[in-house]
């Protein structure tokens, strides 16, 4: 079998399917490999370096896309500029390709090359499972992009990231903000730390503070209670209340910092505009935002596609070629999980083995032999959209730490056996008992909503506040005083109550306010 | 009229005490939650001194006794002074015993009232009688069985009385069986004669139902001692709630004999905000409610540590010294600091914050992890570390900081052993097991204050102690921390 490398035609694309390495995997492997003269070039691998590691170089492009049974690559095919060629017009009948794909927006692509009875594997398209990581290509790139966009951003800097004291004066640490903590967003704050930046990292996932704080940044907390909280997470879009909210938070982090990044996407819809004008004016002059979601929008209105523009003294880079602008490293990263996928389609270097059962093999299929194979049917549509999506995608944790209402099982009898036995009380008793009872009951119920919320480090507090209220049995003992008639021995007993019960008083109010003095900030 | 205002006081008064205990839920509204306690109380005594003193009708303005008012009033006295003397003496390490000792109190003056009560001609129908003397009857039960039950758990809380769980065989059959024969001497109770003595008459008392009813009181007395005592010294905490909460119902059955809605609203606010918070603590610990009621927690505790002690965990323990310590915290660039009971029995809370402080100011990460149930009441090492002036932006609680301790360099446990324990993760077997823990043992290094090998308050061998990466640094808290604290600034 043939294996074909074409050189990526898409404009500034730099990155190429196949490294030298990888030839010499597939080598192995018992295939063939062709690669188109001057595929590497921009990734800095030269035709004889694949030369060596056993590949033949093709002149042109088209002996490549005629010849080979499986084509690897990096974009999708198109067709070649100037020209009413379609790359993936060359192919021959039963050929297969494997290469970013994404098969929701391109339908007319998919059915060009159905015509073609080709098979198309989507890199995309890779499901999210344990097995498939070595073959994520998308988290591969995400990582590239984020460490890139902070180097794109130092550029841009004025300033030193790290703070210094020098003889020369004193160098204040840049403070990096980083929007949404996916791959691209947790590469970025690496970078950024290692740099010697001070980072915080906004996601609204509250799983993410975990990864963040791991990566020495400082996490920022976004709460709002979204109805139909717990199911959304970000795969819906927000109300225009949480949107708001979002934004404000943003700005008010935004006016002290000198660098964004912002990664946020939500699939198959345009990028959330996060970071509004008015925080862009709010920053000083020479801040720079990096918008990684400039494909899809952009978070900023004030971002323009593949473009690096000053909007009130902030720079804003549009870039979204950052994978391809570290193209040496981007194609080793890809050519490894493309063969990784290659090699699990075909295993023996002889023919295509797509099992259908195959979870991988499954997500990633569009097309089999010119047959739709897209959507697979369970588990869920791939993964449009970029870097910080997958785990935008997993539904939020529910908030941990919120009192629940619910009581147990025993509770339950419990209560429900009392709340029995005090009615056939109050049926059975005289009618002013009933009315005793009434306000019983209903003053428990108080009781028992008032101190839900309580925070843990008030507990002693409130037992010692409950404590001197229940002294209320003061009132019980003067009116045994009090009463008519009352005996030498009710005035003892009175007494002796009155005595116990107003040291509980006095005791439990002022040894609670000893305490809460203390708990001042 | 009086009535009339009285009625009003005691709303307003009710009103307070609800807002009383809802400021008490967050900081910034506690100390206000206590003022309107306090004057909820203030207004509830006063009102019903006004309305006692000065009654509607001619009728009865002639039989306020004087003798009552002065007695009223040099109990008053003497009882405020008294608790206004403890409350302010008291040292912060010793609240808990305080709170269970007034419970206590509560629970003795529910029974006096209730007593006394009976010993009062009532001005009752026929057909409410029995229910009067019901209400009676059960006030007085209530609150014997919360005064003798304070009582040991002040004992406990001291250590008077042993920490272990006393368990009599067939307990439970015991506390049946004194219940049944409560309800049996309520009986005789109901059935026997009216009590009111002819003037001066106190022979008539004793033949009417005062026997059955003493008799009862007593068995509830024993009641309350025998549930306590089976319930080991981990789950003090939440007996110490529960009884207040018991405090709360005894107070609503003394308003239920005395016909006095303030006292039956402000009991039921207070019994069942009561039975709330220990639910809450129980949840905390990961126990049921009705295993801490039923008591003997760490029933296996006993025989544990004797066979644990020298077989299972057993291994090396590593012993360190202070300098080592100070080298590891000054080489530390993130130390958590999880104090326990210890740190509070040794009053060491104060150079405990002067050497958060000093690392701090080294720039090393310096935060405190708090274990719900933590010393001997929850929010007990809240309030001693508010006491020491730490900040409580440093103050963590454990869901907040479990996830840390891996990227932490040095943990520094004072005083702490069952909060920290390993076997509640690890061994089904162990009682504790279940209980959400720090989980201490993540960190790099662990280091130990500890006066000895003793077990924790639970009663349960801790494996941590024999961890590679933990130093035992024995001694006294208070010393431990005291030479740390020279040798960080001297090593500074």
């Amino acid at each position: 079998m043939k294996v074909g490398i074409p050189k990526e035609i898409y404009p500034n694309e730099r990155r190429v399917a196949a490294t030298p390495d990888t030839v010499q995997k597939m080598r192995k492997l018992g295939l063939e490999v062709i690669v188109e003269s001057g595929a590497g070039d921009a990734s800095n691998f030269a035709d004889s370096v694949y030369v060596s590691a056993g590949a033949t170089i093709a002149a042109s492009p088209d002996p490549v896309w005629t010849d080979a049974d499986i084509i690897l690559k990096v974009r999708q095919p198109m067709f070649r500029p100037g020209t009413t060629v379609h790359e993936s017009d060359l192919m021959k009948p039963g050929a297969a390709l494997i290469s970013f794909f994404w098969p929701a927006q391109n339908k007319e692509l998919i059915e060009r090359m159905a015509a073609r009875k080709v098979t198309v594997l989507a890199m995309d398209a890779m499901p999210r499972i344990t097995r498939a990581q070595r073959m994520d290509a998308l988290s591969a790139m995400a990582n590239i992009a984020g460490y890139r966009a902070v180097v794109e951003a130092a550029y841009k800097f004025g300033r030193f990231f790290s703070g210094q004291v020098t003889a020369a004066g004193r160098v204040k640490p840049a403070q990096v903000f980083v929007l949404g903590a996916g791959v691209a967003g947790l590469a970025a704050i690496a970078a950024a730390k290692a740099l010697g930046a001070q980072v915080r990292a906004f996601d609204t996932r509250a799983a993410a503070r975990e990864q963040v704080e791991s990566l020495g940044a400082q996490f920022v907390e976004f709460k709002f209670d979204e109805q139909g909280e717990g199911q959304g997470g970000y795969a819906k879009e927000m109300s225009e209340a949480y949107l708001a909210a979002e934004q404000a938070l943003i700005a008010q982090h935004a006016k002290q910092s000198d660098i964004i990044i912002s990664t946020a996407l939500i699939p198959g819809k345009p990028a959330p505009q996060l970071v509004t004008s008015g925080a862009v004016v709010s920053m000083a002059h020479g801040s720079v935002i990096v918008d990684m979601a400039a494909e899809q929008g952009g978070n900023c209105p004030l971002t323009e596609r593949d473009k690096i523009v000053e909007k009130f003294g902030v720079t804003i880079i549009g870039l979204t070629d950052l994978p391809s602008r570290m193209a040496h490293q981007a194609s080793d990263l890809y050519a490894t999980v493309v063969y990784n996928l290659l090699k699990d389609v075909c295993p023996d270097g002889q023919r295509l083995a797509l099992n259908l059962e195959d979870e991988i093999h499954r997500g990633v299929l569009v097309l089999k032999d010119g047959a739709l194979m897209w959507p697979p049917p369970k588990p869920p549509a791939p993964r449009a959209g970029g870097p910080a999506t997958p785990q935008k995608q997993q539904p939020k944790p529910v908030h941990v730490g919120q009192p629940t209402n619910t009581a147990s099982p025993g509770m339950r009898i419990a209560l429900a056996l009392a709340v029995a036995l005090l009615a056939t009380a109050g049926i059975l008793g005289p009618p002013e008992f009933l009315q005793h009872l009434t306000v019983f009951l209903l003053a428990c119920v108080i009781g028992w909503h008032v101190v839900w919320n309580v925070t843990p480090a008030l507990h002693t507090p409130l037992m010692s506040v409950t404590n001197a209220i229940s002294g209320i049995i003061l009132i019980g003992g003067m009116v045994v005083l009090l009463g008519r008639g009352a005996s030498p021995a009710a005035l003892g007993l009175g007494g002796a109550a009155v005595l116990v019960a107003s040291i509980n008083v006095a005791g439990g109010f002022l040894v609670t306010q000893r305490m809460l003095k203390m708990f001042r900030r | 009229m009086t009535s009339t205002i009285r009625a009003l006081a005691y709303l307003v008064a009710s009103l307070l005490f609800i807002l009383s205990l809802r400021g008490l839920s967050t900081q910034e509204t506690a100390i206000r939650g206590n003022r309107y306690g306090l004057f909820g109380m203030v207004i509830a005594v006063i009102c019903t001194a006004v309305a006692l003193l000065f009654p509607e009708g001619e009728v009865a303005a002639a039989a306020v006794s004087f003798s009552g008012v002065g007695v009223l009033a040099g109990a008053l006295g003497v009882g405020s002074v008294i608790g206004g003397l403890l409350a302010s003496r008291v040292a912060m390490t010793s609240m808990p015993e305080l709170v269970a000792v007034l419970h206590s109190f509560v629970g003795a003056a529910a029974v006096l009232v209730g007593i006394a009560t009976y010993l009062q001609p009532g001005a009752e129908v026929e057909a409410a009688r029995g229910a009067h003397l019901i209400e009676i009857y059960v006030g007085i039960l209530v609150g014997a069985v919360t005064f003798s039950g304070s009582i040991i758990a002040f004992g406990k809380l001291r250590g008077k009385v042993s920490s272990r769980p006393l368990l009599l065989p067939g307990r439970h059959l015991l506390n049946l069986g004194a219940l049944l024969a409560c309800v049996a001497l309520a009986v005789i109770f109901l059935r026997a004669p009216d009590p009111w003595p002819t003037q001066g008459d106190l022979s008539s008392m004793l033949t009417a139902g005062m026997p059955a009813l003493l008799a009862m009181t007593f068995l509830a007395l024993l009641l309350g001692v025998h549930m306590v005592m089976a319930i080991g010294g981990g789950d003090m905490p939440v007996v110490v709630s529960l009884l207040n909460s018991y405090s709360g119902w005894a107070a609503a059955a003394a308003g239920f004999m005395l016909s006095n809605d303030l006292l039956i609203i402000t009991g039921a606010l207070v019994g069942s905000s009561g039975a709330i918070l220990s639910y809450i603590m129980c949840k905390a610990m990961n126990r049921s409610i009705f295993n801490v009621i039923l008591g003997g927690f760490g029933a296996d505790a006993g025989a544990k540590p004797a066979a644990g002690g020298s077989a299972a965990p057993a291994g090396k323990v590593n012993e360190t010294t202070v300098e080592q310590v100070t080298e590891l915290l000054l080489a530390a660039r993130s130390v958590i600091i999880v104090p326990g009971y210890g740190m509070a029995v040794a009053q060491a809370q104060h150079p405990v914050k002067e050497i958060s402080s000093l690392l701090l100011s080294k720039g090393i990460k310096v935060r405190y992890a708090i274990h719900p149930v933590a010393g001997r009441l929850p929010g007990h090492m809240n309030v001693l570390l508010a006491e020491a002036n730490v900040s409580y932006d440093i103050v963590k609680e454990m869901d907040e900081i479990n996830a840390d301790f891996p990227s932490t360099d040095v943990v520094l446990v004072i005083g702490a052993n069952d909060i920290v324990n390993p076997m509640a993760q690890d061994d089904p077997s162990s009682p504790i097991y279940g209980m959400p823990v720090l989980e201490v043992w993540r960190a790099a290094r662990v280091v130990m204050l500890k006066r000895g090998m003793a077990a924790g308050y639970a009663g349960v061998d801790n494996p941590l102690v024999y961890n590679e990466n933990t130093l035992m640094l024995f001694g006294d808290a208070r010393q431990s921390v005291a030479k740390l604290l020279v040798a960080l600034n001297a090593g500074g």
